[in-house]
């Protein structure tokens, strides 16, 4: 059994065109994914936002509120607010129309903004603004009787900062972009479809013939599929653990500090992928090429519903057609993934992974169903 | 060894094998010979439980064939009519797993490794991989792979097919030295001179069904061709033809761009009687062939059509 395991193994990772797919591909979607979110996800999956553009236009400089607001203002700049100071509102309002800024402060007696969109960065300068407003009278008068103590003071005021801190129920920042990273894990699980195709072209006789000399063979062939099943789950749960390091460790994106839970939904999500492959591997006469044609099909398509292509699918989804992400593997991958990483939510962990073993087993009868076939009508 | 009692397969409304019957004897090297499309490998995949069949019974070592007889297969290797090997693993590992399959023990196993590579001569390729083989090569590998566990019986479906001269030559000697060995060997072929080279005998098959069966020389002597003599002659008139058709045990002539085929049955000085009719009568020829029947001679009659590569 070592023996036939031992070779099934070495005959899979060989080939590269199958392990491209399955390990391979994952990883260099991941490293684009990285990239194209401007690496700023931190290791909690914290936000690191860029600084926003923004014009200053000083219309009255006389007062004590107008110097309260410039000095406010250096406070923010180079840590939220990217400044550039412009000498009138036509110049400001030119930076605006070009989308070159976001806003545009006016420093006097009462600061206003201008933004010409809505948005996130536009509801971070309002608030910052709503901040500085709501403290003027204090700043006041620490600038009249303690103006040594200003920066500290305005230092304080971080209501903006609340602005843009998401607290989740795990106690993580809800950043839209790493639910890329759950949808893309859940599609690498399925990729184990193509693992699961190829390893059935060896298995049946009507196939090939590599199928038809296995088959006419002494050894059981319930004990070849099995072999063959347990090779492949074993090469694909590795390939999700090698993209999962990939992603905590070269990535500094956080799946969760739940360890064991997480290799329970890898498991289960490479036997999901495995056994669709074999499933779908087995039940017509099409050669190999189309049916890797057709996997590529039914690795992505699941994955576009469970958010990998428009990370708000999955939630539209939710919103029209709820069954659907009950049923579709990679949506309830993604969505164990989140209760893991995100939500630390165990009560809708535990679904998932009930509805993950209900597929597994359904998808390992199918899987054995179509290959365990003796004899056949043509080959 | 093997009983085969009326076998039919059907595809539809195409009957494959047509009530199919053969009986294989221990140590023959049995030729499966017939056109392409006749039903060797039908018959083949249906001996070997790999294709169901609508009727009939299969008997191999006394015990009835079924997909699950294990203890049947133990002792069968079989040669496919493609290569069927891993192309990711190395010569040594392939024929190492079809072992495997067939034989636990690991040190027994080696043995019979390193034998097949000795007997089909792959020892200097035993690390590379099969598609850096050539044609001949990867032939040889196939038949290592099925013949590694040394089986009683050993089927083999047109194993030589795109093969070059050398290597088919090198792939008969060896299928004669497994017979020498023990092994009954079923042949299946559409290369007549290979069947008639190595079976001992043969069985002509054609729409599923067996025409003749027996040894080459029992199949040559069931037709009424004794000899065909072929002779380029230039411009034979009609007349002439006629009075050649009329000569002794002459049974049939053919006369096409020059070329003057005649059939005659087996008899003594055919070939001379022949040329002095040509001497006597001022016919110009030039080169003369004298053949004695072949197995294409065999299915031509039986049939009415040649038995083409």
């Amino acid at each position: 059994m070592l023996f036939l395991f031992k070779y099934r193994f070495l005959q899979t990772i060989r080939e590269f065109s199958i392990m491209f797919w399955a390990l391979a591909f994952p990883i260099i979607l991941g490293t684009l994914f990285y990239f194209s979110f401007g690496t700023n996800i931190d290791a909690t999956g914290e936000t690191q936002w860029d600084e926003i553009k923004t014009a200053v236009v000083i219309e009255d400089f006389a007062n004590e509120n107008s110097k309260a607001f410039e000095t406010f203002l250096e406070n923010m700049e180079g840590e939220l607010l990217d400044i550039t100071r412009v000498s009138s509102e036509d110049e400001a309002l030119r930076l605006l129309d070009e989308d070159k800024v976001t806003g545009i402060y006016y420093v006097k007696e009462t600061p206003s903004l201008t933004v010409g969109k809505n948005g996130l960065n536009e509801s971070i300068l309002t608030s910052a603004l709503d901040s500085f407003n709501q403290n003027s009278a204090m700043i006041q008068d620490i600038l009249s009787e303690h103006p040594d103590k200003l920066p500290s003071a305005l230092a304080s005021i971080d209501g903006y900062r609340q602005t843009v801190h998401e607290e989740t129920l795990g106690g993580k920042t809800l950043n839209p972009n790493v639910q890329y990273f759950f949808a893309l894990i859940a599609y690498a699980c399925l990729s184990g479809v193509f693992l699961g195709v190829r390893a059935s072209f060896d298995t049946q006789a009507d196939l090939t013939d590599l199928g038809a000399r296995r088959s006419i063979t002494p050894t059981h062939r319930l004990k070849l599929v099995i072999i063959d099943m347990l090779v492949l789950v074993t090469i694909h749960f590795v390939n999700i653990l090698i993209l999962n390091l990939y992603v905590t460790q070269i990535l500094n994106i956080s799946l969760g500090d739940d360890i064991p839970s997480l290799l329970l939904v890898d498991f289960m999500g490479s036997i999901i992928g495995v056994c669709m492959g074999l499933a779908f591997g087995s039940i017509s006469k099409m050669d190999l090429g189309m049916k890797m044609g057709f996997s590529v099909m039914l690795t992505l398509f699941p994955g576009f519903l469970s958010g990998l292509m428009f990370g708000n699918m999955k939630n539209i989804i939710e919103l029209h057609c709820p069954i659907i992400n009950r049923i579709n593997p990679a949506a309830v991958l993604s969505d164990a993934f989140y209760c893991l990483g995100i939500y630390n939510d165990m009560e809708r962990f535990t679904r998932c992974i009930l509805i993950l073993a209900v597929m597994s087993i359904l998808l390992l009868f199918s899987a054995f169903l179509g290959v365990r076939r003796d004899s056949y009508d043509s080959i | 060894m093997i009983h085969i009692d009326n076998l039919v397969k059907r595809y539809g409304t195409l009957v494959a094998l047509d009530h199919l019957s053969l009986d294989i004897k221990e140590g023959e090297i049995f030729g499966l010979l017939g056109p392409n499309g006749s039903g060797k490998t039908t018959a083949i995949n249906c001996l070997l439980s790999l294709l169901k069949y609508d009727k009939g019974t299969i008997t191999i070592f006394g015990k009835e064939m079924h997909p699950d007889s294990y203890d049947i297969k133990q002792n069968i290797g079989v040669v496919m009519q493609n290569v069927a090997v891993f192309e990711q693993m190395s010569v040594w590992e392939n024929i190492d797993y079809f072992c495997g399959l067939y034989i636990k023990d690991k040190e027994k196993r080696r043995e019979l490794v390193e034998e097949a590579i000795r007997f089909t001569g792959l020892q200097d390729f035993k690390k590379m991989r099969p598609k850096k083989l050539s044609g001949g090569l990867l032939r040889r590998l196939n038949i290592a792979c099925g013949i590694v566990h040394k089986p009683k019986l050993i089927i083999m479906d047109e194993p030589t097919v795109a093969v070059d001269p050398q290597s088919r030559n090198r792939i008969l000697e060896g299928i004669l030295e497994l017979n020498r060995q023990g092994s009954t060997i079923i042949y299946t072929s559409h290369y007549m001179e290979e069947v008639e080279q190595i079976c001992s005998r043969i069985a002509i098959i054609d729409h599923g069904q067996v025409l003749s069966i027996g040894t080459t020389e029992e199949l040559k002597s069931m037709i009424k061709t004794g000899e065909t003599i072929t002779i380029e002659a230039v411009a034979l008139s009609e007349d002439k033809l006629a009075q050649i058709r009329r000569l002794p045990h002459v049974f049939d002539i053919s006369y096409e761009e020059q070329i003057l085929k005649i059939r005659l049955s087996s008899a003594k000085h055919n070939l001379v009687r022949i040329l002095n009719y040509m001497q006597e009568h001022d016919i110009a020829f030039g080169r003369v062939f004298s053949e004695l029947p072949t197995l294409n001679d065999v299915f031509l009659e039986i049939t009415g059509k040649e038995l083409r590569d």
